[in-house]
């Protein structure tokens, strides 16, 4: 059989647009995901055991439990409480609910890898709960976060391929009906897999960029906290500027 | 009472079990202004907690607090006790200097900004301001030239002159210093020691729990022999030290002076 992807070039406008519903897709949903997992990441570290049980079980659920079976799941449980979801809000729900449930995880082991006595510390000087966490647990705990998260991440931007069984037009569905209207399926399969590389390249060179600009004790303190603290005529500053 | 006549710390019968182990079993204390106190006995003794009890990091099962004559923690009211809310304990905290034996200094921020960050968080001071006052307080503990130097990049000894700089940032009313040379290299003791005894000659109300005989005996203006969760004695350095009258305290000191 020969390959001939002038047919991929013709249907390359379709599959970039599929794209583009592919990276939506994938944003929101972590995003969303990102924000439930932060807040349960804080339940799960709560004194209050009913909230730590609650935050459990509900990753222990979305954990346990394939994506692909959310996606159905919510596609055609919605009518049951009387609302209809058209693919695409069925599927955010799902993804985002997956995702929040493994953030949870993740955004936890940062949170509980700053010690403890840092925190007594923060306390100590009389600083609370919201401040501490902005100020002192979330800058040590994103650093440590950066890799698993990007991970994640990047897993979960390919799993947005799952929702084309509930037929969102994103790229993966959008590549199978090319093919089936083609028979081109080697051709326009790998500019899908180069597709979702490039995708998550781009994760991956912004997991780098993040892990360095977060690496504090390499990058000592920034010329701004530098200026502001120390003042210009400090003679470290002009040593070391 | 007014304020002026009362005693700067007042601790009353506090007790705290954790589990089944019983860290304290009803101890007073009673702490005047510019005053030191130092806390000596055993590991395990109780020193910690009663230090941690007085600035509410961990809650007395019962007891009460007051440092300058108002309750830390919990407040009396026609014989019944409530919880203070979490921001009258923060309140109360920053006006409590406390240092601990590990540092506990935050390594994502440089040694300033470890000193700075009270102020900026809890005097809702402005970077400016809050840097100004950083820089004095770094200058104080003879670390000026180590302002932009990550804890990381700290020796033991440094790192817990930028901790007592830290507290100091906040102008307490006390100073409480929980085993604060315990985690030093032995050569890296003095310097945080010598840091101590001017904030004490300064007139700062201070609480220290040690195994420092010898800071304890030159500095303090009373010394209290802690042992199994009880104030077992209570004097004068040169009462405790050279004439301890209880059995458990002349054990004690023979084994840590002999």
């Amino acid at each position: 059989m020969e390959l001939d992807f002038s047919v991929a070039w013709t249907y390359l406008p379709v599959m970039l647009e599929a794209t583009l519903l592919t990276i939506m897709l994938a944003l929101v949903t972590q995003t969303i995901g990102t924000s439930i997992g932060f807040v349960f990441a804080l339940g799960r570290t709560s004194r209050f055991g009913v909230l730590r049980f609650a935050v459990w079980s509900y990753v222990w659920l979305f954990r346990g439990t394939p994506v692909l079976l959310h996606l159905f799941f919510v596609y055609y449980a919605a009518p049951l409480f009387g609302v209809t979801l058209d693919a695409l809000p069925a599927a955010i729900i799902a993804m985002s609910l997956s995702s929040a449930a493994y953030n949870t995880e993740i955004l936890r082991s940062g949170i509980q890898a700053v010690h403890k006595g840092q925190i007594e510390a923060a306390e100590a000087v009389g600083m609370r709960y919201g401040r501490i966490v902005r100020r002192v647990v979330a800058p040590q705990a994103i650093r440590i976060v950066i890799p698993p998260y990007m991970s994640n991440f990047i897993s979960h931007t390919k799993n947005t391929s799952l929702a084309s069984v509930i037929t969102v037009p994103e790229l993966m569905l959008t590549s199978q009906m090319v093919y089936s209207s083609t028979y081109r399926a080697i051709e326009i399969l790998s500019v899908a897999g180069l597709i979702y590389l490039v995708l998550t390249s781009c994760l991956t060179g912004l997991q780098l960029w993040l892990e360095r600009r977060t690496s504090y004790e390499a990058r000592g303190m920034s010329r701004r906290r530098r200026r502001q603290f120390l003042g210009a005529s400090d003679a470290s500053v002009r040593m070391e500027a | 009472m007014t304020q002026a006549e009362s005693p700067m710390i007042e601790a009353r019968d506090i007790r705290k079990t954790f589990g089944t182990f019983q860290a304290l079993k009803g101890v007073s204390l009673t702490v005047g202004r510019g005053e030191v106190v130092c806390l000596i006995g055993p590991s395990g003794s109780g020193k910690s907690t009663l230090l941690r009890c007085i600035n509410h990091l961990e809650t007395p099962d019962s007891g009460v607090v007051r440092v300058d004559g108002q309750p830390v923690g919990s407040v009396e009211n026609n014989g019944r006790t409530t919880r203070m809310s979490a921001r009258q304990v923060a309140q109360m905290r920053s006006q409590i200097g406390m240092v601990f034996q590990m540092f506990n200094l935050w390594p994502h921020i440089s040694a300033i900004e470890n000193v700075a960050l009270g102020l900026t968080e809890v005097k809702g001071m402005s970077v400016p301001q809050a840097a100004k006052i950083a820089r004095e307080q770094m200058e104080r503990v003879g670390l000026a030239a180590k302002c932009d130097a990550f804890p990381e990049h700290l020796s033991g000894g440094q790192r817990q002159r930028v901790a007592i700089a830290r507290a100091l940032a906040m102008e307490p009313k006390v100073m409480l210093f929980d085993e604060p040379t315990s985690a030093l290299d032995p050569e890296l003791v003095g310097e945080v020691l010598q840091v101590m005894e001017s904030v004490a000659a300064d007139g700062m109300t201070m609480i220290v729990a040690t195994h420092e005989m010898g800071f304890a005996r030159k500095v303090a203006d009373k010394v209290v022999f802690m042992d199994d969760g009880n104030d077992v004695e209570a004097g004068a350095p040169d009462q405790i030290f050279d004439n301890p009258k209880s059995d458990r305290l002349q054990r004690f000191l023979n084994k840590v002076l002999a």
